[in-house]
Order: structure tokens, then C-alpha cells, then sequence
């Protein structure tokens, strides 16, 4: 359908480099109005820089042609790139965390103002809570964003990139709309996509999960190691296809139902939960085994968002927390890890990422007695751990002094989870270990969580994934309005159910 | 092939990012080899220092490339560099102190009355001193961590506050009579030509240096300034550190007014401010050296003395007074210009 209509966007030999790394290597990409575009590829192929060259934060490298509606148009200049009908929803969306949802959309366009300048609150509030409302949005519309939950900031952020898109708008890109957002909010988001693209604008749509992918797109670019691999209708592939255009090679099969009973059955609990509670969870009772993966489903706002900073200490919590009998002190993280636990937090760049230091000091910060000698730290030895990490754990670039900064998402992530897994911990909490991870470097953290489960240390993981949470845990725990709803054997329900279950304890109403 | 190479992707990279504690630097590069070696950016201080001492080692040679200059810039910028170098604790835990100048201007008056007014012994008045100057740091600490106050605002505060004590100790009177001479040699004897506040500089410099380049305080220290969330989900105790960074500075500002007056061998009640912004000069140039972006010893140390030395030559040939003021405001205001840029650049 897609290829009889005019071509909006059209890029030809686009490369780029960094410091001597090869990010894009003359990649042509061209998109038909009216379609959307599905462009996925592992971390590091690039999808991220095209992106940002689109935006205009990256320089590309000379030689490349680009044009929008047969207008040449410069890359790598944002004013260029708006002028000529290109929005954008970051992946870090972008807001001012300090500010509201209307201030926010304001922000953008600029604040409506009367005759005299005066800026107009009641029409401002009107017009973003219509737009807001628009997309199935219903939220205190003057709270700080950094207040929301993820799904609500994320919802901002779509309505302000496309506000106003009748006849200004060409191209709307999306980078990772989805990596917070829940099944059900998953769902709205591609209504709202569907429409925008109905109108006659192209979507350029990033994602990792390729569930979405088929859900949504018309047609699929893939990119590899900096380079284009295919362009192809979605209808024309199918899924283990496109893993394997994606990563060069194919997938692990997913594990069998392992002994679920067996491990259920095994020793006294590691880690504890009674009756832990805090803004959302209540009287939450939990208990992981040695050995055991204990996953956390629900939709944002169940609670499965808070259980694991309750856990480690992150937030304020009622109840008790016992590793292994012992009771974990709350918002203490230096004692709950001196205690073996271990959590790798969401939202890596607020909450874990050092990112102006390097690889090693991030490796190494939670655990600095072993390179103590008797003149300091050293710092030969801490490099050689740092690099045995980045081997077991596959981090390309395989240098211990590079900038946290410069390394691609999923490579930041494989570091935060190094500095967990360093301390030996007995038990791990991992709140969306995944986030924003391709799924080559999912299927190795993955494999890594198991492995420290099979050597005996109790896992508790959130996810907002069913998928995954099917994928990797014993045990899933599905919350409901803070409540520990139903549980079940992940080797007995599939993604779907899952999914549908914290759909379907929402609507069961308790009353 | 490109002439974007010494840009760098990151991750975050977003026009609305919370702009990032002051010390940033001019280091750009993330690659092993560049972050390894220093780069043209991290040594281009001892090249200008270097042009300076050769242009006025030519223009003044007669005055200017004197072992007696030499000497006198050692001692000269000794307390500046001991004023700048209590700002790195601070600064490499995201802290701003702004009352080490009013700490300073305590500890000079403190040390002097003590001997003068009580006739204590003088190791006795030093080490009154500098408990009354951790007592200062306490405070900050106390207001800063626990009741949450911006660091900027509380130590501004209390800059004030220590003006006040100054004058109110000894009704603004200066300080002459009652000294130990035992205590001012400690300030005016000389070792292999340099006085001893030089050494005194140097020793504080190590210590800082090894505290903060090898100890797991130092590390703990750069990973608050870096990200605080992050550093205490880690495993820091955040608010533990920004104390003993705030102690820290506290203590070696009122060392630096001990040192100071053992040198003048009196007390003003003017001494200490006059320091506060040459040391956030230093402190922020030296940023741009050696260690990407963060504070850091030796960056500190080398940015007091080639200001120093411009400062000299440019008062040597026959520059007013102010050359001082303005020098040092210009340096401030480049080094975070410079920072700033590079940063963005990185962006």
C-alpha cells in the first residue's frame, strides 16, 4: 500500500562517526507517507544515532543527501529538522520533571496568551487536558511529571510531539515508545499511532519488541552493526525471520517448564516480605527460595513498579524484610547490599548510571574492599576484574576506561548488572532488567539471572513484559491495586494469559 | 574522514537535561588512548603557562626570571592554593562551600586572639582553631544535609555570619601584640630557600590527592557528584560523605588561616574573603585538566600558579593593582565557559 504513495523522507548515504567508530555506514532510508515504519536492529546497529541525527543533535558525516517531500533538507540541525514536519518522542522523553503535564506541553509550542501577553491558564489547561483527554489520559494535570508514573510522562510526551500535527506535521518519529508502558496502555498508544498515520503522516516507529512490531507497522527496516540490512512489507516476514535479519543469527529456544515444584519445595526462604507496604503495595507477603526466580507482573499503578525500591531500600516502606532471617533495615541500600542483597534499579539513567565516569568505576563502586592494598586502591586490579565482567558479560567496547556515557543502552545495562552480580549477592532484585536492551543482550541477561539462580541465589524480577516474565521466572506474582493478586507457575500460563490476568484482576472488582 | 571525531554518542543526550554540577571539563574524548594519555586539551594549561613564563622571561627578563620571583610566587599563592584545594572535597561531592573564605577569615582572627586575649600556648590556640573551624564545617553539614538546604544557600549564608563573628571577636581591631614568635617562625622560616607555608601546601595537596584518587572516600565522593541517586542506591552513604566533604573543607580552610596568620604575623579581620574566588578559579580551571571534567589535585595546583604567574608578570611590568581581581574573575568566568562548551559539545 505504502509504495504507491509519494516517498515524504528520503536519506542516501548517510554514515556516521564516532571517535574513530563507525556508527552508520552509508545507510539510504526512505519513508512513504502514510506508512508506518517499523526500524529495529540490536544496540549499537545505529537505530538511535539515525534518530538523533534526524532530530538534529548528531552531525552526520559528510556526503549524505537528504530530502523531505522532495525538498532538500539538511540533516543534523533541529530547527531544520522541525521546519521541515519532523516530531520526535525521545526515549527519554524529554520533560521538565520539576513542571506539570500543562507546563510541559507549553513548553514545546510556546504558552497560549491573551491580547496583552498575559498567558491564558484557563485555555492553556483546556487545551492540553482535551489533547491529554484525547489520548485516553486522565491524570492530576498540575503534579510534577517526575510525580507520574512512567506511562503517564510518556503520554505527555506523545501529546506534545504530536500537537497541532494536522498540516505541520510530516514525519513523527518514536523511539521506544513502549519501554515503560503496559500492556493495556500499549494498546492505546497504537490507536493513537494508527490515527496519526491515517492522516497522512509517516511514523517512524523504534522498538525492540517485536510483538509491536506486527502489531503495528506497515512495513520493517532493519539495521545491523550500523548498516541497512533489509527493508521489507511486516506482512511479508514472520517473527523468527526478523530475529534472524536482526541479530545474524538465530535464538536460544526458550526453557522448558523446569521443576517449578521441585525449587518451590527446596529449603527455608532467602528473602521475606511481611506485610511490606507504601504508597501503592499493601500487607505484601512474599517469599523467594534459594534457587528461585520470583517475578512480579501488573499493569503501572498495581504496585509492580514499587516492590522492588520497597525491597532494597530505595523508598520508605512499612513491614519487614528478612534475607535469610535477618531483617533488612529500610531505606538503608549500603546495608541491605552489606546484607547480600543486590538490586538493579529502573531507570538506569537517573537511578544507576555514573555516566561521566568510567566503565570501571561504574563496575566497581558497590564493592571497593577487594583492591584495597596497603597504599589505596588499585587500580591494576580493579581494571582486571572490571574486564573479566566485560568478557563474561560480552560489553562491546571491551575497555575498562571508556565513559559509561559512550556505550549503547544495552551495554550500560549488562554494567549495572556487573555491579549487582560482583558482590555475590543471595538474593537479587532486578526492577525492568531489560529496559530498553535488544534481544541479544536480553537473552544474555537472561541467561545470566539463571545462572545466579542456579548457583543457589534467590531472584526477584518486576517486568512490565509478560513475555518475559514467562520466559525467565519460576513463580509470577501478579499485583492488583497494590495487593498480591493471583500467582502462578510460569511454566503454566503463556505471555497472553499473563498479560491477561493483570488486565483481568483490574477489572475484577473487589467490592 | 569525519570532522565530528571527537564527539561522542551517549545515550541520555537530550536538550532538557538537568545541567550537571559545576565542575566540568574540557576532556572530550571517551576512547581508552585519549582518556589514558592526556590529550591536547588536558595539558593546554602548562602550555599557556609555559607562553607566559616565556613572554615575560623576555619581556622582563631582568625582574621577571629571578629565583627571588620564583620564591615569592611559591609562598605568595600558597595560601591560595590551600583555599582552593578545601573547595575539591566539596566540589567533587556536588557541594558548593562558599564559607571557606569566611572560615578562613575566623580561623585568623581565632588563632591570633587566642594567644593575644587568653595567652594560651600556641599549639593550644591552632588546635582551638581548628576545631572552631570543623564546628563552622558541623554546621554547614548540619543545615545542608539534614535540613536539606541547597549547599549554594547555606554556606552563602554562613559567609555572612562568619563576617559578623570576625568583627564581633575583637571589635574589628586588628591583631599585633601577643603572638608567639615561636608560632609566627612556623609561618616565615624557610626550607631550601621556599618558606614553610609552601611545604605546608604541598603536604595538604598529597594528602587530598590520595584521599581522593585512592581511597574509597574519594571515589564515593566523585560518584555523589556524579550521580547522587545513583551513588546511594550503590551503596553510598551520601549524606555520611557530603559531611566529611564539608568537615574536610572546613578544616583546611581554617589551616589556611592558622598558616596565614603564622606568616603575616597578625590578625586582620579582612583576610579570608578576598581568597573565596581565586580558589573557585583554580579549582574550576584545573577541572578542565587531567581528569575529565571532575576537580581534581594536581589540575587545582597547576591552575593557582599559572594564574599566579600571569599576574606576576603583568604586575612586574608595571600593571596596576586590579590586574589581580580582574585576572582572576576572567579565569573563573573562561574555565566554566570552556566547560560548559565542552559539555555541550559532548551532548
Amino acid at each position: 500500500m505504502s509504495s504507491n504513495s509519494p516517498v515524504v523522507l528520503s536519506i542516501e548515504g548517510l554514515s556516521k562517526t564516532f571517535t574513530g567508530q563507525k556508527a552508520l555506514r552509508s545507510v539510504d532510508f526512505q519513508v512513504h507517507a502514510g506508512e508506518i515504519r517499523a526500524l529495529v536492529g540490536p544496540n549499537g546497529s545505529g537505530k538511535s544515532t539515525l534518530v538523533k541525527i534526524l532530530a538534529g543533535y548528531h552531525q552526520p558525516d559528510e556526503g549524505a543527501v537528504a530530502t523531505v517531500d522532495g525538498q532538500p533538507f539538511e540533516l543534523g540541525h533541529a530547527d531544520a529538522a522541525f521546519a521541515a514536519g519532523l516530531r520526535f518522542v525521545h526515549q527519554d522523553l524529554g520533560l521538565v520533571p520539576a513542571l506539570g503535564a500543562m507546563d510541559n506541553l507549553a513548553l514545546g509550542r510556546g504558552y497560549i496568551r491573551g491580547r496583552s501577553g498575559t498567558i491564558s491558564w484557563r485555555r492553556e489547561r483546556e487545551t492540553g487536558e482535551e489533547l491529554l483527554a484525547s489520548l485516553g489520559y486522565d491524570f492530576d494535570f498540575r503534579a510534577p511529571v517526575s510525580s507520574l508514573a512512567a506511562s503517564e510522562r510518556t503520554g505527555i510526551a506523545i501529546a506534545r510531539a504530536l500537537e497541532g500535527w494536522r498540516g505541520h506535521a510530516k514525519i513523527l518519529v518514536l523511539d521506544e515508545p513502549t519501554a515503560s508502558l503496559p500492556a493495556a496502555e500499549v494498546n492505546r498508544l497504537f490507536e493513537v499511532v494508527r490515527t496519526v498515520r491515517d492522516n497522512g503522516v509517516a511514523v517512524i516507529y523504534v522498538s525492540h519488541h517485536f510483538n509491536e512490531v506486527f502489531d503495528i507497522s506497515d512495513t520493517v527496516t532493519v539495521l545491523r552493526d550500523g548498516a541497512h540490512v533489509a527493508t521489507l512489507p511486516t506482512a511479508d516476514v514472520d517473527e523468527p525471520r526478523l530475529v534472524e535479519l536482526t541479530i545474524g543469527r538465530k535464538l536460544a529456544e526458550p526453557r522448558d517448564a523446569q521443576s517449578a515444584t521441585a525449587i518451590a519445595d527446596a529449603g527455608t526462604a532467602l528473602l521475606q516480605l511481611i506485610g511490606v507496604g507504601g504508597r501503592v503495595v499493601q500487607h505484601l507477603d512474599v517469599e523467594v527460595g534459594p534457587g528461585e526466580i520470583v517475578g512480579v507482573a501488573g499493569v503501572t499503578g498495581s504496585g509492580r513498579e514499587e516492590i522492588c525500591g520497597l525491597v532494597f531500600g530505595d523508598h520508605q516502606r512499612s513491614g519487614e524484610v528478612l534475607i535469610e532471617g535477618r531483617s533488612v533495615p529500610p531505606e538503608r541500600p549500603d546495608l541491605s547490599l552489606r546484607l547480600g542483597m543486590a538490586y538493579v534499579p529502573p531507570e538506569r539513567a537517573a537511578k544507576a548510571a555514573l555516566l561521566d565516569q568510567t566503565v570501571r568505576q561504574n563496575t566497581t563502586i558497590s564493592w571497593l574492599k577487594p583492591f584495597y592494598g596497603p597504599r589505596g586502591l588499585r587500580r591494576a586490579d580493579e581494571r582486571a576484574e572490571t574486564n573479566i565482567w566485560l568478557d563474561r558479560l560480552e560489553v562491546v567496547p571491551r575497555d575498562s576506561e571508556a565513559l559509561f556515557q559512550t556505550l549503547s543502552g544495552g551495554n550500560q545495562q549488562k554494567i549495572v548488572l556487573a555491579r549487582a552480580l560482583r558482590i555475590k549477592p543471595r538474593v537479587l532484585v532486578l526492577d525492568e532488567p531489560t529496559q530498553g536492551v535488544d534481544v541479544g543482550a536480553k537473552a544474555a541477561i537472561h541467561d545470566i539471572l539463571r545462572n545466579a539462580a542456579a548457583e543457589g541465589a534467590g531472584v526477584l524480577v518486576a517486568s512490565a513484559e509478560s513475555e518475559e516474565l514467562v520466559q525467565l521466572c519460576d513463580r509470577i506474582i501478579v499485583m492488583n491495586q497494590g495487593r498480591a493478586g493471583r500467582e502462578c507457575l510460569a511454566a503454566e500460563v503463556s505471555a497472553d494469559e499473563l498479560t491477561e490476568y493483570t488486565l483481568r484482576t483490574l477489572a475484577a472488582d473487589p467490592a | 574522514m569525519s570532522t565530528q571525531n571527537s564527539k561522542e554518542e551517549t545515550m541520555t543526550a537530550s536538550p532538557v537535561r538537568e545541567p550537571a554540577p559545576p565542575p566540568t571539563g574540557l576532556a572530550s574524548s571517551g576512547s581508552s588512548l585519549r582518556s589514558k594519555l592526556p590529550g591536547l586539551n588536558s595539558i593546554s594549561l602548562l602550555l599557556i603557562w609555559a607562553a607566559v613564563i616565556v613572554l615575560f622571561g623576555i619581556t622582563q627578563t631582568s625582574t621577571f626570571l629571578t629565583t627571588e620571583t620564583l620564591k615569592t610566587l611559591a609562598a605568595d599563592q600558597a595560601i591560595t592554593a590551600i583555599m582552593a584545594l578545601a573547595l575539591l572535597l566539596p566540589l567533587a561531592a556536588g557541594a558548593y562551600d562558599l564559607s571557606i573564605g569566611g572560615v578562613m577569615g575566623l580561623a585568623v582572627v581565632l588563632v591570633a586572639y587566642f594567644q593575644s586575649h587568653y595567652h594560651l600556648g600556641f599549639v593550644f590556640a591552632i588546635l582551638l582553631t581548628l576545631c572552631a573551624g570543623l564546628g563552622i564545617g558541623a554546621i554547614n553539614a548540619f543545615v545542608i544535609v539534614r535540613l536539606r538546604v541547597d549547599s549554594f544557600i547555606a554556606t552563602l549564608g554562613m559567609s555572612s555570619v562568619l563576617l559578623a563573628a570576625v568583627e564581633w571577636i575583637n571589635g574589628g581591631q586588628e591583631i599585633v601584640t601577643g603572638i608567639s614568635t615561636k608560632f609566627t617562625n612556623l609561618g616565615s622560616d624557610q626550607l631550601l630557600g621556599f618558606q614553610l607555608p609552601f611545604y605546608y601546601m604541598l603536604v595538604i595537596g598529597g594528602i587530598l590527592w590520595y584521599v581522593l584518587e585512592y581511597r574509597q572516600a574519594g571515589r564515593y565522593m566523585y560518584a555523589i557528584g556524579s550521580n547522587p541517586d545513583a551513588a546511594r542506591l550503590a551503596g553510598v552513604r551520601t549524606g555520611r560523605l557530603t559531611v566529611t566533604a564539608l568537615l574536610g573543607s572546613a578544616f583546611i580552610a581554617s589551616l589556611a588561616g592558622v598558616i596565614f596568620t603564622a606568616e603575616i604575623g597578625s590578625a586582620t579581620n579582612q583576610a579570608g574573603p578576598p581568597y573565596l574566588l581565586p580558589a573557585f578559579a583554580a579549582a574550576f580551571l584545573g577541572a578542565t585538566q587531567f581528569r575529565a571534567k571532575v576537580v581534581n589535585v594536581p589540575g587545582t595546583l597547576i591552575a593557582v600558579y599559572a594564574l599566579a604567574t600571569g599576574i606576576k608578570g603583568l604586575q612586574l611590568s608595571g600593571a596596576a593593582f586590579w590586574v589581580n581581581d580582574l585576572f582572576n574573575g576572567l579565569a573563573l568566568i573562561i574555565a566554566v565557559a570552556f566547560a560548559v562548551r565542552a559539555s555541550r559539545k559532548r551532548a
